[in-house]
């Protein structure tokens, strides 16, 4: 089965390991992730105004082009996956409000005339984590598991975007349990935490690092107080917060022994047995091999 | 008790109007329950709550709404809007704020103040979203 995927900018520079743990995954899971045509930047954030089409433009044109890749794809269902929390929720927010008012819809399509596209509103966006837990399934994931996480207690940070809103949860937004049954077939253990969701204060990293330090102190606290020592995230902004900012913490002295951040798919990997280069660890400013290797989960002679 | 103080003429009344069309919420639903206050994880950081943000805006006080630093500091998470019982789009009317001030007041980020070193470390999506909800970008 063949998959239409949207990466998004930050799978192509900081989350390459995201990335490219993703797609091998997808291989051994026979459910190919395969990068569609042409695509271009969704704008990040979605728009909350109500008069603000040109905010839409280039959501919809990646719909539009995706449309198009499953055609050639052949046998693939009319969907475009992401990897990134944020790409999901700006693609799936502006998709509904296209399908909800077919006006702005053709004011958009008009746009796209340029470009020779037209969007018929056809398509629905999943996230990586929807196809697992729906298309695959978690008893498969777990078939496939050669190298059972053992002693690895995982807190499964959602974040904001994959719950919210209504229009683009992926989970319930109060209860989500897609990244705990994943964690549970790697063979890891789940840590009960309530900060799942806590915001890690997003964009304000660009001109208000304080207000993600505060955060993050909250965050990585509430992890190790519940036992984890590891954390899983679906955004690379997410990950950039809580990985970049532990080890400033520490360089402030606020925070002492940062723990590792992984993306989701990287345990997946690593349990799977799939090569290591995949993950790009050195990309990370925690570095997770530690972990890994102290708990025998890597670097064993088979 | 006189309620002289609080007026509601024409100035109000259009800024008012001006928030709930640019966010498409009905500002007069909010019952002041705090719901939205009590769940943001940046309330600390406000000189405003953000109830008290919208009794202002219900209110069309614009200049004490403008003033204060709530709608910058909202990190548009969006847990307000999905557990206002009035099912308000409150992240929307944060975003109306700041989408006021953008379209008749300057700037507030200049690209270029931010360091070499910052730009090249820090993720895309940052700087797409940070510029995109805090300058006209
Ligand atoms: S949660 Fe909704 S009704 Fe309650 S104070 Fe906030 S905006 Fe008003
Ligand atoms: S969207 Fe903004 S105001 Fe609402 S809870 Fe999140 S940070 Fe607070």
């Amino acid at each position: 089965m063949k998959n239409s995927y949207f990466p998004g900018c930050n799978l192509k520079t900081e989350a390459k390991g995201f990335e490219q743990s993703a797609i091998a995954v997808s291989k051994a899971l026979d459910a190919e992730l395969v990068e569609m045509p042409e695509w271009n930047c969704c704008g990040t954030v979605q728009t909350m105004t109500t008069d603000n089409l040109m905010r839409r433009i280039a959501p919809v044109r990646v719909l539009s082009r995706a449309s198009n890749h499953v055609k050639e794809l052949k046998n693939s269902q009319n969907q475009v996956i992401t990897l990134c929390s944020m790409c999901n929720s700006t693609l799936k927010i502006v998709n509904a409000e296209v399908k909800e008012n077919p006006n702005d819809l053709e004011k958009i399509n008009f746009q796209l005339e340029n470009d020779d596209l037209v969007y018929e509103g056809d398509m629905e966006v999943k996230h990586f984590l929807e196809i697992l837990r729906d298309d695959v399934g978690y008893e498969n994931i777990a078939k496939k598991v050669t190298n059972p996480l053992e002693g690895m207690k995982i807190a499964s940070y959602y974040g904001c975007m994959l719950l919210h809103p209504e229009k683009a949860k992926i989970d319930d937004e109060e209860m989500p349990t897609v990244m705990e049954s994943i964690v549970l077939s790697l063979g890891a253990e789940v840590v009960d935490w309530p900060y799942f969701k806590q915001c890690c204060g997003s964009y304000h990293i660009v001109d208000r690092d304080d207000i993600v330090n505060s955060q993050v102190v909250k965050i990585i606290r509430n992890a190790k107080k519940t036992g984890a020592n590891a954390l899983i995230v679906a955004c690379p902004l997410c990950a950039y917060n809580l990985d970049n900012q532990q080890v400033e913490l520490e360089k402030l002295g606020v925070e002492k022994e940062p723990i590792p951040i992984f993306y989701f798919t990287q345990l997946m990997a690593i349990a799977m047995g799939l090569p290591q280069k995949v993950n790009h660890f050195e990309d990370h400013h925690i570095n997770p091999i530690l972990l890994l290797k102290e708990l025998g989960l890597i670097g064993k002679k088979k | 008790m006189s309620y002289d103080y609080i007026e509601f003429g024409d100035t109000e009344k259009e800024f008012t109007s001006k928030i709930e069309e640019i966010s498409g919420q009905n500002i007069f639903s909010c019952y002041q329950c705090g719901k939205c206050s009590a769940g943001c994880a940046f309330s600390n950081l406000m000189e405003k709550t953000i109830n008290h943000t919208m009794q202002l805006v219900q209110l069309g006080k614009k200049e004490k709404v403008l003033q204060s630093n709530t709608h910058w500091v909202c990190a548009s998470c969006l847990t307000c809007t999905v557990r206002c019982p009035r099912e308000i789009d409150v992240a929307a009317v944060m975003e109306a704020i700041r989408e006021y001030t953008l379209r008749y007041e300057p700037e507030t980020i200049e690209r270029l103040d931010l360091p070499e070193e910052l730009l090249k470390k820090i993720p895309n999506i940052a700087l797409v979203g940070s510029f995109r909800k805090k300058s006209e970008l």
